[in-house]
């Protein structure tokens, strides 16, 4: 018997009850580790095993758990030893049955990054360990997951590393969210793109409470849905279930119309639920329902529907913007994480995201960049490179559905891209170009959107998935192709039925007061069917053509999303000042950032940058600095005029790279959150004042290893290093950190800070400064550079 | 549970207002920090009663592998017969407001980040409550958590699993033995069926002394 005979064969598959509730039972203590009796108290096991199997189950979980390097730690036993022993009792107990044996696997007991600090790749490798110490298993279960990312490190390290089924069950609280805020339809999308064979959910709630869960999960899936509920909910004190058996029945029942087909129990429940459960399912049909999947990508917390026009923000690109190209260069994942925040709150809905510029490491930046962006925004990405071993690195660790951009009808593009489109489960924007460039007219371009999608299929993409690129042309090069364009995103929308996508800006190329021309475009393309424009949504107009066309078009019932935007009360915003002549230290001093921008602006026009960073912006923040340290201003207000000058620095660097100048630094610092640390918010204070003064900041985050400082000092030629700690548990690391540059003999001076740091400790440890707070890590500098 | 309000006062004496009154464009951010976190908070606990065995070196946690070690947890128990150990955190969708602030404005992540320290102790405020209304009769003491004192921080993630937290709330450490999400507490509650005294409570048993931010400034965290 294998698990997709046992599926076809049987109307519904019962699954086994509580492990750990049965072990505590037989004398387990709480906090003790349950994997350690697979060989401890092997007995147990197959017994336990035995009465699931007696009572109904067709498939027993092995008591694997938590079998993994990490939590083994603590009991001095290995994976290698742990889960074949686990295997082989729950074997034993299934002699002449059909019952299958599932590896089961639940989280590895560490928070991923960035919430963690445990890397997506780290977590790999712990999966990858257990399947591979579990290949004598029939099927594969990952059970309990709150996170989509490590569940997604989990399916591929057992898809890459074993045939076995896979089957996937997340925890979900009755607020319909994980505890990390995956969502049903972003776990759903995600794991059927992924390629498991059953998803479901377990846990955390009984089977009455999950019923809008499950009836939530059915709408989003095809696969077949596993429900493996508590005994109903837990009484903190007594930890004792308020189920019976007869009431986990009865309710379990009531989910079988939803479409369920494979039940069990989860905590609470023993071989009673279990034998009940099953006889109920004797003799009753299970449900089929085939639900049209909507066309949808996802972040892990945000599924976006392409059932309207959505807003792909185009800013996170290098193409023709200096300031972005510096960003990349000089590593700033900060620029690149603020144009991600601006374009969110401008109203995108999907963020493009290409990183690709000469000179660089591609892959890496991409990696960095995907990992970095979905840590602070929820709008699901589109992953836009030409190159497919880019494409495939930010296809691994993104969490979620994304989309990719791009393939092109021309077969390299298709036998490169489509298998990893197919592999990782994403949707995909196809460009009707081939070989021989864009054709001229709308008939051929269709027929190349037709070519595209026919070979999607082959590879087994859902129609769905696939968008079409018609391809914008400069209307000032090629008028005559305008229409071409529209046309042809006209039939594939109508013919094809395929979700369409176009690059607006491109048309007003080269034209006067391209926002009207590009405006226009844009409202032709949605009247014809566009669904996806990729824009820049920080243009009012582009964002507000986009709204307004919903309200038009009846799409934004009662207009709520547009008066939502435009009716009135948000004109008031924070920053609105009375005050008309104000200048630029009154900017600075009253935290008014648009204002700060505006007169800088101004100020560029008539003085050279080096006369307002020194004479304006540097003496306004001193100002500041000795307010706060006679106590006449606080913390949040020194920040505040920090980020107005952060902003006006901001202008004069955009201006310095248009003017082709050499970019204003005094001095190159490097700041670090030492090894274990994840408290950072310290560090990016710093961070924020010392660039405010001009100096070059390369900030290496936080949980930052010894070696990595000692490189980048040395890579960099960097002679001031700033380390962060705020934990005394971590102080450690700060010592271990200094001791390495001086054992590499870095021509550095180091200054440390943070809660737990003392000035005593900060010589103990060979530092050479001492900062108590921001404004002091300030003095250090301009001490140290003389300026 | 579920919070209504966050203790803005609280908050401001961790920004370093020293109990002046917030200037009105900070209040502004306060306000609408205040709002996006109620937004993403989801406070979460969990609590067991455990009978405790005390010995020379640090009490054993009956029926369980948790042994805490030092003298001042052995302090703080004198005179219980139990205990309760808890867990508590307000969510990692409050972590993710924060690197969202951090990125966009730092004057946003900095009044966020300590409005959220002042409503992880809200929860544990609350989780105190019900632990008295469920064992009426009883007295408790003040919350001991892991890392104060001489107690060691290294016993985090057996007592997290203990009270199975990481399943039922959510809530690691990491490798560290730092709590993540990042805004959550683990303590330990002694119960009694008689009364003690409250007056250990203070710089004298808080291992933060020497470094403490209010104490340079002449303040009091409270504690």
């Amino acid at each position: 018997m294998d698990f997709k005979r046992l599926l076809n064969s049987k109307e519904f598959v019962v699954l086994d009850g509580a492990m750990g509730t049965m072990l505590q039972a037989k004398g387990l203590e709480m906090g003790g580790t349950p994997e350690a009796l697979n060989i401890d108290k092997p007995d147990w096991l197959t017994d336990i095993h035995r009465q699931y199997i007696e009572a109904g189950s067709d498939i027993v979980y092995a008591n694997t758990f938590g079998a993994n390097r990490f939590k083994l730690k603590k009991c001095g036993y290995t994976v290698q030893q742990v889960i074949p022993a686990a295997i082989e009792n729950a074997r034993k107990a299934c002699e002449d049955t059909d019952t299958l044996v599932a590896l089961d696997i639940g989280p590895i007991g560490q928070l991923l990054e960035p919430t963690g600090t445990f890397t997506f790749e780290e977590a790999y490798d712990v999966y990858k360990e257990q399947i591979v110490a579990g290949s004598s298993a029939d099927l594969i279960v990952f059970e309990t997951m709150t996170d989509l990312y490590e569940l997604k490190a989990a399916v591929l390290a057992a898809r890459e590393n074993s045939s076995l089924p896979i089957l996937c069950t997340m925890t979900f609280e009755e607020n319909m969210r994980t505890f990390t805020g995956v969502s049903i339809s972003s776990m759903a999308l995600t794991l059927e793109g992924l390629g498991v064979d059953a998803v479901g959910v377990n846990c955390s709630l009984g089977p009455k409470e999950l019923y809008p869960v499950v009836e939530e999960l059915c709408k989003w899936t095809n696969l077949p849905v596993i429900v493996k509920p508590n005994a109903g909910l837990p009484d903190p004190v007594t930890n004792e279930y308020d189920c019976t058996p007869e009431e986990f029945t009865e309710f379990a029942e009531k989910l079988i119309p939803l479409g369920v087909r494979i039940l069990g129990g989860c905590c609470g429940t023993d071989p009673d639920y279990i034998r009940k459960l099953s006889e109920m399912l004797k003799g009753k049909k299970r449900v089929n329902i085939i639900h049209s999947i909507p066309a949808a990508c996802c972040s892990a917390t945000h599924t976006v529907e392409i059932d309207q026009p959505r807003i792909i923000g185009e800013r996170i690109n290098p193409t023709g913007k200096k300031r972005f190209k510096e960003a990349l260069l000089s590593n700033d994942i900060d620029y690149i994480l603020g144009q991600a925040i601006e374009q969110v709150h401008a109203g995108a809905d999907i963020l493009d995201v290409n990183v690709g510029l000469p000179g660089i490491d591609e892959k890496a930046m991409m990696v960095k960049a995907v990992k970095a962006l979905q840590g602070v925004v929820d709008v699901p990405l589109q992953i836009d490179s030409t190159i497919p071993e880019v494409l495939e690195a930010a296809l691994r660790v993104y969490n979620g559905k994304p989309i990719v951009n791009s393939v092109n009808a021309e077969n390299g593009s298709i036998e490169k891209v489509l298998p990893l489109v197919k592999k990782y489960g994403a949707a995909v924007v196809g460009l009707t170009l081939d070989e021989n460039g864009i054709p001229k007219t709308a008939d051929k371009r269709f027929e190349l959107a037709e070519k595209i999608l026919n070979k999607a299929l082959e590879y087994g993409i859902r129609k769905e998935d696939v968008y079409i690129d018609c391809l914008t042309l400069t209307a000032s090069a090629e008028q005559e192709g305008v229409m071409e364009t529209v046309n042809a995103l006209e039939r594939v929308k109508n013919e094809l039925g395929l979700k369409t996508v176009l690059g607006v800006s491109n048309i007003s190329f080269g034209l006067p007061n391209r926002e009207l021309v590009s405006h226009n475009f844009l409202m032709m393309a949605l009247t014809k069917g566009l669904d996806l424009p990729i824009i820049n949504p920080n243009v009012d107009a582009m964002t507000g053509a986009v709204r307004s066309y919903k309200l038009l078009a009846n799409i934004d019932k009662n207009s709520a999303d547009y008066i939502a935007h435009y009716g009135g009360n948000n004109k008031a915003t924070a920053e609105a000042d009375q005050k008309t002549d104000i200048d630029l230290p009154y900017a600075i001093e009253n935290g008014l950032k648009k204002e700060g921008r505006d007169i800088t602006a101004e100020l560029l026009k008539e003085h050279e940058p080096m006369y307002i960073i020194n004479e304006l912006l540097i003496p306004a923040l001193d100002k500041a600095g000795d307010q706060f340290e006679t106590g006449k201003i606080f913390l949040p207000q020194l920040i505040q005029t920090a980020g107005v000058a952060q902003t006006c620095f901001e202008v004069i660097k955009n201006y310095i790279l248009s003017t082709g100048e050499k970019t204003v630094s005094k001095g190159k610092i490097i700041l670090a959150t030492v090894k274990g640390d994840i408290h950072d918010i310290g560090k990016n204070i710093v961070k924020v004042l010392l660039e405010n003064y001009g100096y070059d900041v390369i900030d290496l985050g936080k949980d930052v290893d010894y070696q990595t400082v000692v490189d980048c000092a040395i890579e960099n030629e960097v002679h001031l290093v700033g380390l962060s700690a705020l934990m005394t548990t971590t102080l450690v690391s700060m010592e271990n950190t200094v001791k390495l540059l001086r054992e590499n003999n870095v021509d550095c001076r180091i200054f440390v800070g943070g809660a737990v740091v003392t000035p005593e400790y900060a010589e103990q440890i060979g530092a050479d400064f001492y900062a108590k707070d921001a404004k002091e890590s300030v003095d250090i500098a301009r001490k140290f550079f003389g300026n | 549970m579920k919070l209504e309000r966050i203790n803005q006062q609280e908050a401001a004496r961790y920004m370093g207002f020293r109990g002046n009154k917030p200037d009105k464009k900070t209040q502004a951010v306060i306000d609408e920090c205040e709002k996006a976190l109620l937004d993403v908070i989801n406070p979460k606990f969990v609590y067991r009663l455990f009978g405790i065995i005390p010995r020379d070196n640090g009490i054993e946690i009956l029926g369980t592998p948790l042994f805490l070690g030092g003298k001042d947890i052995c302090e703080h128990l004198k005179g219980c017969s139990r205990c309760v150990l808890f867990a508590a955190t307000i969510s990692a969708g409050v972590d993710k407001l924060l690197r969202a602030y951090e990125a966009e404005d730092m004057t946003k992540a900095v009044v966020s980040d300590c409005l959220a320290s002042a409503a992880i102790e809200q929860v544990c405020d609350g989780v105190d409550e019900i632990v008295k209304e469920k064992l009426t009769g009883c007295y408790q003491t003040w919350r001991f958590s892991p890392g104060y004192g001489d107690l060691p921080i290294s016993v985090q993630r057996t007592f997290l699993d203990v009270l199975n937290a990481p399943k039922l709330i959510g809530l690691n450490a990491t490798e560290n033995n730092i709590l993540t999400p990042r805004k959550s507490v683990t303590a330990v509650i002694g119960i009694s069926e008689h009364e003690i005294s409250k007056g250990r409570r203070g710089c004298a048993s808080c291992n933060m002394r020497n470094v403490c931010q209010f104490r340079k400034r002449g303040e009091h965290c409270g504690f």
